[in-house]
């Protein structure tokens, strides 16, 4: 039996084989998955912001670059081995446009820019993303076999 | 900031105002009766807003307004899609369903609603508060909720670990649902409080 581990906003999860990951109604934020495919564990985080810097305390499970490190410390404690982690990210839609301004700061695609820069910085190699659009995503990620489910309610379902 | 009992009183006041000025311009509008609960304020972490908008992958029409003027803020309209898609059919008086996702009429027609909703809410404010505040256009979604209010929250790239907002229930007969959030900008609370003398 299979157990689904959610995980919040500005929150991360980790999970053995056969448990499955599950963040709900992702927009801007970024669902970020990592897995070990020999030992079958993983995890996962839910950001928001690209970075804490300039930003006084605050949970830093929210930042791309304060989560992630937080998120493999866990994984290590599982007994994970870095050269096997593989990544894989969903999220960062820009969902909300107003006609004739330009958004200012596209916090969606920022979002994904820091997660590619942290995990290059940690040495994890990104196998896939599904990042982008106006649309929100609920993730389901198989930290066994690394597949990360996604489903929208207007773009169909995906398996990346 | 530090929110004191009376000012928390104060707020609710607003809300209760702003949004019975709302449902009455809905109830104008759709020609039926709208319902409103007495405004709930919430100084809570965002983490648990989830919890006050239930399942975070419902699918909501979303209408977003930024307020601006001197005391700057967010307001929020959302509607379950079933609800959204009745009041468009009463708007246009007419029982034939509606693509909400895809067609640009209702669409253009839940914007509009939204902008009505919003302006009659800030009528209230500025009565109160003395400070002129205008909508801006109108924007929406209709998407899953927890998405929508993520890129709200976020929208200016910076969030306070506690988010403020007034938030109201709408109900409507037959089976119309929404809900309300107003949500003032980091230094406009003060200053609204402050104009009332508070």
């Amino acid at each position: 039996m299979s157990n689904v581990i959610s995980v919040g906003m500005a929150d991360f999860k980790t999970a053995k084989t056969p448990d499955i990951l599950l963040t709900a109604g992702l927009g801007s934020c970024i669902g970020i998955c990592i897995h070990d495919p020999i030992l079958k564990v993983g995890g996962m985080a839910h950001i928001m912001l690209p970075t804490a810097s300039g930003s006084l305390g605050g949970n830093p499970a929210k930042y791309a670059d304060t989560a992630l490190g937080l998120l493999l410390k866990e994984i290590f404690g599982m007994g994970a081995n870095t050269s096997r982690l593989r990544a894989k990210m969903a999220g960062g839609a820009q969902m909300f446009s107003f006609p004739g301004k330009p958004p200012v700061l596209k916090i969606g695609e920022r979002n994904a820019e820091a997660v590619e820069q942290e995990l290059k910085k940690h040495g994890i190699p990104l196998l896939t993303t599904d990042v982008g659009g106006s649309f929100g995503r609920t993730i389901h990620f198989d930290v066994g076999t690394g597949e990360l489910h996604i489903r929208t309610i207007n773009q169909g379902e995906k398996v990346i | 900031m530090e929110i004191t009992q009376i000012q928390l009183d104060a707020l609710r006041e607003i809300g209760n105002i702003g949004s019975g000025h709302a449902a009455t311009a809905l109830s104008t509008l759709l020609q039926r009766r709208i319902e409103m609960s007495v405004p709930e304020v919430w100084a809570i972490p965002f983490e648990q807003v989830s919890a006050l908008v239930g399942q975070l992958d419902t699918p909501q029409a979303v209408i977003y307004v930024k307020v601006e003027g001197s005391a700057p803020g967010k307001a929020v309209f959302f509607f379950p899609v079933e609800s959204a898609e009745i009041i468009v059919q009463a708007l246009f008086g007419t029982n034939d369903p509606m693509d909400l996702y895809a067609d640009e009429m209702p669409q253009s027609a839940l914007r509009e609603i939204g902008n009505i909703l919003v302006s009659s809410f800030l009528v209230a404010l500025t009565q109160f508060s003395g400070i002129p505040l205008q909508p801006s256009v109108p924007a929406l979604a209709v998407d899953m909720i927890g998405a929508s209010l993520d890129a709200i929250f976020l929208e200016e790239g910076v969030l306070d670990d506690t988010v403020l907002f007034i938030d109201t229930q709408l109900s409507g007969i037959p089976k119309i649902e929404g809900q309300f959030m107003y949500l003032p900008d980091e230094g406009s609370l003060k200053k609204l409080l402050g104009a009332m003398g508070l």
